[in-house]
């Protein structure tokens, strides 16, 4: 645990933090609202105590209650993994500043948020689907979208079918109609 | 029980109009049979629309309209600004269409190319051919079995997968793993590294029209990989990183071929690469292409050889380490030119530094257990945990979440090739088209890890 760059990232990002900074094995954890994402990146990015050079990674979340983007980033200046969680996305509207001002490379992993979880990242040029053909219309990752059978979690597969946030679809007939059925909440 | 109507009837024959007609009358007049059979052949060469691919642009499919072999715009309206920049042809520009399914696209990539005479306007990269929803299985499996889930993603280096989901798990955990188990964990994994940067060698070669190399490449992979079997069980999908440990102790078997093998494998490494380090048709194909500065890596997110054949000094096992690598004594090769050549000769002095990395863990290697002790349904608490580890091609890593139940709630893999692959569109253009696969190879893609 890197306890100045949690002292350095108050100090900078004292008002667009949501929350306390968290920190855990060799992770710092900061969370911020969609609308400081271009601030705050720029300030990790540029600021000389800072200097958050690399992307790690770009990721999606779908908590069931919000949508989330996950940014990974590494800095020369700090021991500790930085994660920027953008929380306080709306699921049926979810809706992100892009991060390819910064990163060209976010391109891609932009993509494929959007692709998966239907994020869309205002600012991003190329925001088309990557994985799934261009008329494909579910996001599978989302939490309402169920595998069309449930055969991954049967005890026949070995696996325990202890503790989950959804039901199983039942499904009679048509197995893909499972998949574009509506949220259970 | 119904009765299967044959498709034509040998007597009284239906008729369009719905007569039926002795089978001695049914015979169709000759101008009749030919257009019948001139429909027949336009319907075979044409599919029916319900069967035609949206995702393909015209260039594949309208193959009976000569105008149209080269018709850039897609079927479906252009989604995006860049689609639309893209699809529009200039003066004197055609497209032409690399893969899926190429000997040179180092598995099921599409680049649909953008060409002015031979040289590269612009590129644009088609993905998903191999996806399978790694990320949705793994998140209906329980922390076993994601395991041999990422398995699969990068079939050259599958050990990598394993160590990030491990490293994540663990740290969702909070389990400690014995220091022998570290030590075979880096073992192993150096040896898989040797066998892929081999097999990159072997391939760049193959790409640049060179068939000697890839037989030496292959050799050395399958001694590794027998050897790996003789631990593991299996040759590619080895499944054997546990959370918390690894699946079995060094065996004699394993230990013997190892041995064999690092009595000539510095010296068979200095063979290998002097096929290539001394040819002259490859040095010159390589040096000054593609190359990539460090603002633009930096920019992309490119990781691994690609980002230190740049000068960027960026190796997770040195930047941010983990497991045993802080005890061990190697150094981080980097480059400064960014071309294909330096990516090359970057990933042979990886090989070099892995050798002196396996050396040091046979001589350091402590005794001990090899796994903690786990109980047999892992339900760690609510939490957010990142592994990543240097893969031979990048950074690796993985995300994972976990809501108190025994999957994870959310198992994201970040792939090196993913965004190794994304700089294409920014180095291609103004290459020639011959170059092209000699960059894209430099790049060291794996389309299983991006596709996912």
């Amino acid at each position: 645990m890197d306890r100045s760059l949690k002292r350095r990232l108050e100090a900078r990002l004292s008002s667009q933090l949501r929350g306390p900074v968290r920190q855990r094995h060799d992770q710092t954890e900061i969370r911020i609202g969609p609308g400081d994402v271009p601030d705050v990146l720029r300030t990790l990015h540029d600021a000389v105590d800072l200097r958050f050079e690399i992307l790690a990674d770009l990721a999606g979340v779908d908590t069931g209650q919000e949508m989330q983007v996950v940014y990974h980033l590494w800095s020369e200046t700090a021991s500790d993994w930085l994660r920027v969680i953008v929380e306080g996305i709306s699921r049926d509207d979810p809706r992100c500043p892009s991060a390819t001002f910064l990163w060209i490379g976010a391109e891609w992993p932009e993509r494929e948020a959007y692709d998966m979880f239907g994020i869309v990242f205002e600012g991003n040029r190329d925001l088309r689907r990557i994985f799934m053909p261009p008329d494909y219309t579910s996001f599978p990752l989302r939490k309402d979208f169920l595998l069309p059978d449930d055969a991954a979690r049967s005890p026949g597969a070995g696996v325990r079918h202890v503790e989950r946030p959804h039901a199983p679809a039942v499904v009679a007939g048509d197995p893909a109609a499972g998949i574009r059925r509506a949220p259970a909440s | 029980m119904p009765t299967r109507q044959r498709a034509t009837q040998p007597d009284g024959a239906t008729q369009p109009d719905g007569a039926t007609q002795p089978a001695h009358a049914a015979r169709t007049s000759q101008a009749a049979r030919a257009s019948q059979a001139a429909t027949a052949k336009a319907q075979r060469q044409r599919p029916p629309e319900q069967y035609r691919s949206d995702d393909d642009p015209r260039i594949m499919l309208d193959r009976e309209v000569g105008a149209d072999l080269f018709e850039p715009i897609p079927p479906y309206p252009v989604r995006t600004e860049r689609e639309a920049e893209f699809y529009t042809r200039g003066d004197g520009e055609m497209f032409l269409n690399v893969g899926p399914h190429h000997p040179a696209t180092h598995g099921v990539l599409r680049l649909v190319l953008k060409l002015s005479g031979e040289q590269v306007v612009d590129v644009d990269p088609v993905l998903g051919y191999l996806h399978r929803g790694v990320e949705k299985i793994c998140e209906n499996s329980d922390y076993y079995h994601v395991i041999d889930q990422v398995d699969p993603l990068e079939y050259v280096s599958s050990l990598f997968q394993e160590w990030a989901a491990v490293l994540a798990f663990e740290q969702l955990m909070d389990v400690e793993v014995p220091p022998r188990a570290e030590y075979i964990r880096v073992l192993t994994s150096e040896l898989l590294r040797v066998s892929s940067h081999t097999l990159f060698m072997g391939f760049l070669a193959l790409d640049l029209g060179g068939l000697a190399p890839i037989l030496y490449s292959f050799i050395e992979r399958d001694e590794i990989v027998e050897m790996l079997a003789a631990l593991t069980g299996a040759r590619m999908l080895f499944n054997y990183f546990r959370i918390g440990g690894v699946n079995g102790d060094l065996n004699h078997e394993f230990l013997s071929r190892l041995g064999d093998w690092m009595s000539r494998a510095a010296k068979q490494t200095e063979a290998n690469t002097g096929l290539l380090n001394e040819n002259e048709i490859f040095v010159r194909r390589a040096r000054g292409v593609g190359i990539l500065d460090r603002e633009m890596a930096l920019r992309f997110g490119v990781t691994g050889g690609n980002l230190r054949a740049s000068g960027v000094p960026f190796d997770v096992r040195r930047a941010h380490p983990y497991s045993v690598y802080p005890q061990l004594d190697f150094n981080v090769p980097t480059r400064l030119e960014g071309d294909s050549l330096a990516r090359y000769l970057i990933r042979m002095d990886e090989v070099r530094e892995s050798i002196r990395i396996i050396d040091q863990c046979l001589h350091n290697m402590p005794d001990g257990p090899v796994m903690a002790k786990l109980p047999r349904l892992l339900r760690p608490r609510p939490g957010r945990a990142w592994g990543a580890v240097e893969g031979p091609r990048g950074m690796l890593g993985v995300y994972a979440i976990s809501d108190g139940s025994d999957q994870p709630f959310r198992f994201r893999i970040h792939d090196p090739s993913f965004l190794n692959l994304a700089v294409v569109p920014y180095l291609l253009p103004g290459n020639l088209l011959a170059d092209t696969m000699a960059i894209v190879s430099s790049l060291d893609p794996v389309l299983g890890g991006i596709d996912k």
